[in-house]
């Protein structure tokens, strides 16, 4: 291979800079290095970053020789740079440091010029570095996906690569000397010495023309003023715990950060770092000594600060066609509802509801009173029946979660803390678990066990969304918009079917209806669920892994990109399903009047109705809610209530639809009179109900038939005997 | 002999002669088969001195030696010349020499090498830093040490004062003088199992003594063991290839070339001087972080890797089982398996007694022993048995006494007292160290199979702090799920594990033990300590070694359950259920599948019977009925 001409790539890297325009709306041209160049020539922009997509579109090859050999490219546009910077210069501007100065009166000695003859020493020429007050950085290409620091290997040194990491280490930002420059005490004139490496050995004598012919033997000191230094930090990152296999200890990388780039991580900072991935060189005795070793390190170009949940939504983008299709397919609510929490078997409608929550429903603010979207639910149920498995498992699905039990947690630890900073002495405010867990969810164990003056400071959250603080002198409300997942254990040890909600949980009915659904998980006996019980569990020691079930879980990597998808929907109730809603819950409530339930029916319920719904209607991916929605919105509602009312159910043998019929149109009979009722009415009331006009015509005839009631020729009465 | 032996005095002289002979890159696995075939001749490992039990000064440099050890930290991969060329400034002769297997350039004497040569190659190699096993029982340390036909000559820097230090045992020595010879000298050939009481205990000293003349064991490098009051040598493995495998917590038996160049601590003390010419930009590393990755060698050996097994079990008594190959391993295991069952009854009426006449609370504690984490599934593991012995007697120290006897029985223990002290003071889980860059070991790093005896009976009343409060949410996790969280600072890291927990208390344990036993002691002895001790005294060594080889092996074989019992168990369940709802939950089904499997293990049946299922069932309702009984009596108990 015939070595590179590299005056050639300069030309290249120059033509690129000038020419590189990208065109705005209007059509216009924007150099967009041009306009960057006029400032750097300003001294109004230090780091010129050129973009690697840019370069890709002139020239797809510079692109790669950039990847390959990057400090020399580095290098070339640095050069380039330099070399235009003066055409680019359109005014004279004012020295700012005395860099500048000493800059501007180097150039006028050169320019002054000496005998052209005068061949001067290499060293006494202004190198390069000296005269430039830019930095140039690459942005890598965007195909270049970021990469573990377990997969930088030695194949990459020298190379542009981009590293994910999270920063354990900074050191304080020191100045680097890059080039030196030394007077001579008897001639005077000066010296320049560029420094590649950490280390330098300082020139003692003089070099220049005059002390050489002379043999003055000039001295040389160092002069700071003269010199040139650059901001200098070390980072040290360390590999995610994503990526690190099982059983290992995460790896570490040293990243030189140098000019511009610096102080812009702190320990603790998720970052992706493009740069040069370098060995270091070493010099005397150590480098005798350890020849075998080589330490690398990479010289930072780019950082990004990144945060773990901007990471997932990252990936949203790029949810697939084919992901799509796989969620999406004919069953994928149920299917997603099954793949929260797998290894938990059973419990479909609380599963159903959890998805729901993480999904959230459409907040409204109409003229200005704010309505929550956010769903709380609550768990209660007998101790053991894995309440705490389903609420960790959310809190390790959800992308923004808080996992506190009730206990653990003072009123403090849940909102905020006035604290006071022990270095500068100032009272400051540190969110608690609500506060932390804001657009999240906020998992609280144990909910039953927390203390009363607690308790009221979830009262606010759960339906302002805000946490209002009046403590120490700071008084401010903080916003925390997030779903609650409260599990409680019943009061008793087992939960009492026959006593309200609150005696059994023993929580006050202003907190209880702030709960949009309300599951009571109970141990029951039941052949059909022990006998399937007993098949997973024996499944499990008997082949060591999951039953094979019908379905494969999605993947939580999955499911969290598409509930993230989700919650870009901001669906509608439409008009027409106005009705529909009202006359439901106007039914609701009768029922609750009537039926000496143990819950209550208040408006908060039909506010959780529309929440439900709108979830559904997102989950689906839809714009506009439909009457299903709302239809299995009040399905859950009842499930929920259903599942309180335990005993209850298995006491009683299942009604069948007719009998439902008969009894719902008795009670339509009006007290006085004629007892009968108009048939439209019937039918209308009956199907609000959920049954069918099929339904309702068997049941019209069967007990026609029986004798209980008559039915008028025209079919318009229906007159009870 | 010498001749014969090169391989182990100078593998680099071998490594040499390869390396010439051969082209690139098929030299390297040439040198890894020649070893291979070495080691396997019949015991040529035996011939292998073992940085284990000889003290490191007593070891040639670059010569071969073995180490027992676990995984205790990864560091950041090495790029290293894996080939490089020296040149002769005057004469301008070139040389291409390895860097494989070594840390220091080797050079002639007026030699350099050249840095910028195009011949040179870079390669990549795993450094990992290696303890001891941690816990390892006196026994199992004995028994290597004696199955060791090691020649070890003295290097040059011995210095006499290994006598002088000695002297004092010598007493104990005059009717074994042969004996202490073995280990220091080891004439080939004599190692024969040790049987009496005394003198293990006397061998058992000696080689702890013996490290504790190292030099350095005083200074104040902590070689980060897991537990306090480990000894032995901490070495830096540098692996060459499928370090992949390797994760931390492994125990590995390492075959390697020692490196103890003492340029290695001379580069260490230039930094530590902070010496001029040594800019601090030079290094990347602080000084702490200095101390730790390159320690010196003097203290920490570099042991570069040539062969390693991985350890599936750490019993010197029963071979390694995972190599198939060996006819004489499969040999070993049917032949015990035959008498199974009788060691099984004396090792029930041997556990009886030291339980007080206890036979319930002794067959639980033999599934307890050889319970094992067979699988996982999503996070629940599978076969784990912790064992909570409720009822132990408080004023005794009836509990340490137990502990002896299990110490006795299996490879690894450890045990930890729960006082209130101690759990606010200790620092049970590792935790990463940012300044000197390395994982701060603690006691809950432990490898597989580790029995941790965990003393409750020592807890007093108290206040826990918040270190406490943690201490106790990491053995709860422990338990439960087998995993410990490794604190990194900015985030935790699961790490799976697999140790064994036995839980003594009074009452019913704070922690959630799989399985509660309440101990009912039939006879009570005046005098505990000594009925303990004479008990362990009249077992004999031929059986105690049974008792050894039982736990270790029942734990490692395969068990299964067969389609037709499958149903049973379901129809078994079902029908309990229907009876009463409140006796049997998943979770009882599940320990009751996991006493079954346990059972049928510890009779020697790798399948499932109807009769063991029901011998579980019978088991664990005697258990809950006992524990009933126990409520009843204490009234308060939850």
């Amino acid at each position: 291979m015939p070595p590179k001409d590299y005056q050639a790539e300069k030309e290249k890297c120059r033509k690129f800079l000038q020419e590189f325009y990208t065109e705005d709306d209007a059509g216009k041209k924007v150099f967009k290095y041009g306009v960057q160049l006029v400032s750097v020539a300003h001294r109004e922009q230090v780091s010129l970053v050129i973009d690697l997509d840019d370069v890709g579109e002139e020239d797809p090859e510079l692109v790669e020789s950039v990847c390959e050999n990057t400090r020399r490219y580095a290098g070339l546009f640095a050069d380039a740079v330099h070399e235009l910077l003066p055409e680019y210069r359109e005014r004279e501007h004012v020295a700012k440091d005395s860099l500048d100065v000493y800059i501007e009166h180097r150039l006028l000695m050169e320019q002054r010029g000496r005998d052209p003859s005068d061949t001067r020493d290499s060293r006494n020429q202004y190198p390069p570095e000296l005269m430039r007050r830019f930095e140039v950085y690459f942005k890598p290409p965007s195909t270049m996906k970021p990469r573990g620091v377990r997969d930088v290997k030695a194949d990459s040194i020298g190379k542009l690569v981009t590293v994910r990491g999270i920063v354990t280490r900074t050191t304080e930002v020191k100045p680097m000397m890059v080039v030196a420059t030394y007077t001579c005490d008897q001639c005077g004139a000066e010296t320049y010495q560029p420094i590649q490496s950490s280390s330098f050995m300082p020139i003692i004598m003089c070099p220049s023309q005059d002390c050489v012919t002379n043999k003055s033997g000039g001295r040389l000191y160092l002069q700071t003023r003269g010199s040139k230094f650059i901001k200098f930090q070390e980072l040290r990152i360390q590999e995610h715990s994503d990526q690190v296999p099982v059983g290992n200890i995460p790896r570490s990388m040293t990243v030189f950060v140098r000019g511009e780039n610096t102080r812009l991580a702190q320990p603790g900072n998720h970052v992706a770092i493009s740069g040069i991935f370098l060995p270091q060189l070493k010099s005397g005795f150590r480098q005798a000594v350890q020849g075998l070793l080589s330490e690398t390190y990479l010289e930072a170009h780019r950082i990004i600060m990144m945060n773990k949940t901007e990471d997932d939504e990252l990936g949203t983008e790029e949810l697939s066609e084919e992901e799509l299709r796989q969620i999406t397919e004919e069953d994928f609510y149920e299917k997603l509802a099954a793949s929260i929490a797998p290894e938990i078997y059973g419990h479909e409608d609380v599963k159903k509801a959890l998805l729901l929550l993480l999904v959230g429903g459409v907040e409204q603010a109409p003229r200005g009173m704010k309505i929550r979207g956010t769903i709380n639910i609550c768990l209660m149920g007998d101790p053991g029946v894995a309440k705490s498995q389903l609420l960790s498992y959310i809190d390790r699905l959800a992308p923004r979660s808080q996992y506190t039990t009730g206990r653990g947690s003072s009123g403090v630890g849940l909102t905020a803390a006035v604290m006071r900073d022990p270095l500068t002495g100032e009272l400051t405010l540190e969110g608690g678990a609500l506060v932390l867990a804001d657009q999240g969810v906020c998992c609280i164990d144990e909910f039953d066990k927390m203390m009363d003056a607690d308790r009221t400071a979830i009262h606010e959250v759960m339906e302002q969304q805000t946490i209002s603080i009046a403590k120490a002198g700071i008084m401010t409300s903080l916003n925390a918009r997030c779903s609650i997942l409260a599990a409680a254990n019943p009061a008793y040890g087992r939960y009492n079917p026959r006593k309200t909600v609150e005696q059994n949980i023993q929580l006050p009915a202003a907190l209880l209806s702030r709960f949009d659904l309300l599951w009571l998980i109970q141990d029951r006996p039941d052949r059909e669920g022990d006998l399937r019980l007993a098949q997973h569990i024996t499944y499990v020691h008997q082949h060591c892994r999951q039953p094979p079930s019908h379905f494969t879980p999605i993947e939580m990597k999955l499911m969290r990109r598409y509930i993230a998808l989700c919650k870009k929907k901001q669906p509608v109730v439409p008009e027409a399903l106005a009705d529909y809603i009202t006359a439901a819950y106007v039914e609701m409530r009768k029922e609750a009047r009537t039926n000496k339930d143990m819950t209550f029916t208040s408006a908060r319920t039909l506010l959780s109705i529309l929440r439900l719904s709108t979830a559904l209607a997102r989950l689906r991916l839809v714009d506009t809610v439909e009457k299903e929605d709302v239809n299995e919105a009040m399905r859950l509602m009842e499930m929920s209530k259903d599942s309180l009312q335990a005993e209850k159910n298995q006491s009683t043998r299942a009604q069948r639809p007719a009998d439902v019929i008969f009894a719902a149109l008795r009670e339509m009979v009006p007290e006085k009179g004629v007892r009968s009722v108009r048939f439209a009415d019937a039918l209308q009331r009956c199907v609000s109900k959920g049954f069918t006009p099929v339904q309702f015509e068997s049941a019209l005839e069967e007990y026609e038939e029986l004798n209980v009631w008559q039915v008028n020729q025209a079919r318009t009465r229906i007159t009870f005997v | 002999m010498p001749s014969a032996l090169d391989w182990i005095n100078s593998p680099l002289s071998v490594v040499q002669g390869f390396f010439a002979q051969t082209p690139n890159p098929e030299w390297e696995k040439k040198v890894v088969e020649y070893f291979k075939e070495k080691l396997k001749v019949n015991d040529a490992a035996n011939w292998v001195p073992s940085l284990n039990d000889v003290p490191l000064h007593y070891l040639k440099p670059d010569s071969l030696v073995k180490f027992r050890c676990m995984v205790q930290d990864m560091f950041d991969p090495e790029f290293y010349m894996g080939v490089y060329e020296t040149v002769d400034p005057v004469s301008k002769e070139r040389m291409l020499r390895f860097g494989k297997y070594r840390d220091i350039a080797e050079c002639g004497p007026q030699q350099e090498v050249d840095l910028n040569s195009n011949k040179s190659v870079t390669l990549e190699r795993q450094t990992f830093y290696c303890v001891p096993i941690p816990g390892e029982s006196p026994w199992v340390k004995e028994t290597y040490a004696c199955e060791s036909q090691a020649r070890v000559s003295p290097s040059t820097s011995y210095t006499p004062c290994r006598h002088k230090r000695s002297y004092e045992e010598d007493e104990d020595m005059d009717m074994q003088p042969s004996k202490q010879k073995d280990q220091l000298s080891g004439p080939p050939g004599v190692a024969e199992s040790q049987t009496s009481g005394d003198s293990k205990r006397l061998e058992t000293e000696a080689p702890s003594s013996q490290s504790n003349s190292l030099p350095g064991c005083s200074s104040p490098l902590d070689l980060n063991f897991p537990l306090p009051g480990e000894k032995g040598p901490a070495c830096l493995v540098k692996m060459y290839e499928d370090w992949e495998s390797v994760k931390v917590n492994d125990m590995l038996e390492v075959y390697g070339i020692l490196s103890v160049d003492p340029v290695l601590s001379v580069l260490n003390e230039e930094r530590d001087g902070s010496s001029s010419f040594l800019d601090t930009m030079d290094c990347t590393e602080s000084a702490e972080e200095q101390k730790v990755r390159s320690p010196p060698a003097s203290l920490v050996p570099r042991l570069h890797v040539l062969l390693v097994h991985k350890l599936e079990h750490n019993n010197p008594l029963l071979p390694q089982l995972a190599d198939q190959s060996c006819e004489s391993a499969v040999g070993f295991v049917s032949s015990f398996l035959s008498e199974v069952t009788s060691v099984r009854a004396e090792l029930l009426g041997y556990f009886t007694h030291v339980l007080l006449g206890d036979s319930l609370a002794a067959e639980y504690l033999i599934l307890h022993l050889i319970s094992t984490v067979y699988a996982r599934r999503d996070v629940l593991p599978l076969g784990k048995f912790t064992l909570n012995l409720s009822g132990c007697p408080r004023n005794t120290a009836y509990t340490e006494n137990l502990y002896r006897v299990i110490q006795n029985i299996v490879p690894s223990s450890y045990l930890l007292g729960m006082s209130l002290h101690n759990m606010n003071s200790l620092r049970l889980v590792p935790q990463k160290d940012y300044t000197a860059n390395r994982l701060v070991s603690s006691v809950l790093q432990l490898a597989r199979n580790t029995s941790l005896f965990l003393d409750e009976t020592v807890l007093e009343q108290g206040q826990l702090d918040t270190a406490g409060v943690r201490n106790i949410t990491a053995l709860g996790n422990l338990i439960s799920w087998q995993k410990v969280d490794y604190d990194f600072n900015y985030h935790r890291m699961e790490f799976p594990c697999n140790i064994n927990v036995l839980i003594t208390s009074e009452g019913r344990s704070l922690l959630p033990a799989d399985c509660l036993v309440h101990l009912q002691p039939q006879l009570n002895p005046p005098n505990m300590q000594e009925y303990l001790s004479a008990l362990q005294v009249s077992l004999l060594p031929s059986l105690l070694n049974k008792f050894r080889v039982y736990l270790s092996l029942l734990r490692t074989m395969e068990y299964s359950i067969s389609e037709e019992v499958t149903k049973a168990v379901e129809d078994d369940f079902v029908e309990m259920r229907k009876n009463d709802p409140q006796s049997i939950s998943g979770e009882d089904l599940h320990r009751l599948l996991v006493v079954a499997r346990l059972l049928s293990l510890s009779v020697g049946q790798t399948t499932l019977s109807r009769e063991r299922w029901t011998r579980a069932k019978h088991l664990e309702s005697l258990r809950k009925n006992r524990t009933e009984q126990q409520k009843c009596v204490n009234g308060n108990e939850p």
